[in-house]
């Protein structure tokens, strides 16, 4: 076994137990009840889950194509759309603080966010 | 390029295209990105065994014939940001960690495609928070990457044999 080798080893073992470390940090289920919904990284809604009744209902992307957003008993989740890999649908329900909702074809990405200042 | 090599650069990019298909056939986990990439098998095969131009056409070819058998063309940038990401990692390592170490070769390629992938995301979408999910794909990785390295490591094991005129 020579020194590079070593080295490549020591750095893989690094690389996977930091992300593993990074996986139980970012384990942290929701605090808050405030989602926002992104588009091409705007803004384009912000809701209190804890206030918005049971609802469907569409966002559609400007290039074509439109993802079907649902809210049920306090939680939101993608539950259709038509883009080609449906990874937003499978994703289910937002649980995390920090891992969103993402759909890449429609650059749609639902997440948690501060509750906005009163104003 | 001599006939031989042609040929074989052409039965290993079928080969890696029938592995992509028999994945797209297996039930896909929650989160997205997470891949066994059966296909990454030849390609580290084919880094220790071919010159970096021949690797290359043999990855460009199966990733954009891959997206059209998957009819999923609007993955091809990720694919091909991952692709060329661990193509050049694996190019240098190959360098540093001999045959003998392949699986280690095929660990970092897998870290590396993953980079790639986030990367792409990251800057098509202007979205940072698809930054999430890289700790789980990275972890994945590693685990795809031994597994698919492994396998491309007894694929050279028995080559070998066999053209020393063993038999098993």
């Amino acid at each position: 076994m020579t020194k590079g080798v070593k080295l490549a080893i020591a750095a893989a073992a690094v690389i996977f137990l930091g992300a593993i470390a990074a996986i139980i940090f970012l384990q942290r289920p929701a605090q808050g009840t405030w989602v926002e919904i992104l588009q091409d990284n705007k803004v384009i809604c912000t809701l209190d889950l804890s206030q918005e009744p049971d609802r469907t209902f569409r966002v559609e992307f400007p290039e074509g194509g439109w993802n079907e957003i649902r809210i049920e008993n306090g939680t939101i989740c993608i539950s259709d759309a038509d883009c080609p890999d449906h990874t937003c649908v499978r994703t289910g329900k937002l649980r995390s603080e920090d891992i969103p909702i993402v759909c890449l074809p429609h650059k749609l990405v639902i997440k948690y966010c501060a509750p906005p200042e009163e104003s | 390029m001599k006939t031989k090599r042609l040929t074989e650069l052409s039965l290993l990019t079928a080969a890696a295209l029938i592995a992509f298909i028999i994945e797209m056939r297996l039930p896909d986990i929650r989160i997205p990105g997470v891949k066994l990439g059966l296909a990454n098998i030849f390609t580290v095969y084919a880094v220790y065994r071919f010159s970096g131009k021949e690797v290359f056409l043999l990855l460009v070819t199966r990733i954009v014939l891959g997206s059209l058998f998957s009819s999923n063309f609007s993955a091809i940038i990720y694919s091909l940001a991952g692709g060329m990401l661990c193509l050049c990692g694996m190019l240098l390592l190959r360098k540093i960690i001999s045959e003998s170490y392949l699986w280690l070769c095929s660990i970092f390629g897998a870290i590396l495609h993953n980079t790639g992938q986030i990367g792409a995301a990251v800057l098509m979408t202007g979205t940072p928070a698809v930054l999430a999910y890289y700790p789980y794909l990275l972890v994945s990785g590693c685990i795809a990457g031994l597994f698919t390295g492994l396998c491309a490591q007894f694929v050279v094991k028995r080559l070998l044999n066999f053209r020393k005129g063993k038999t098993e």
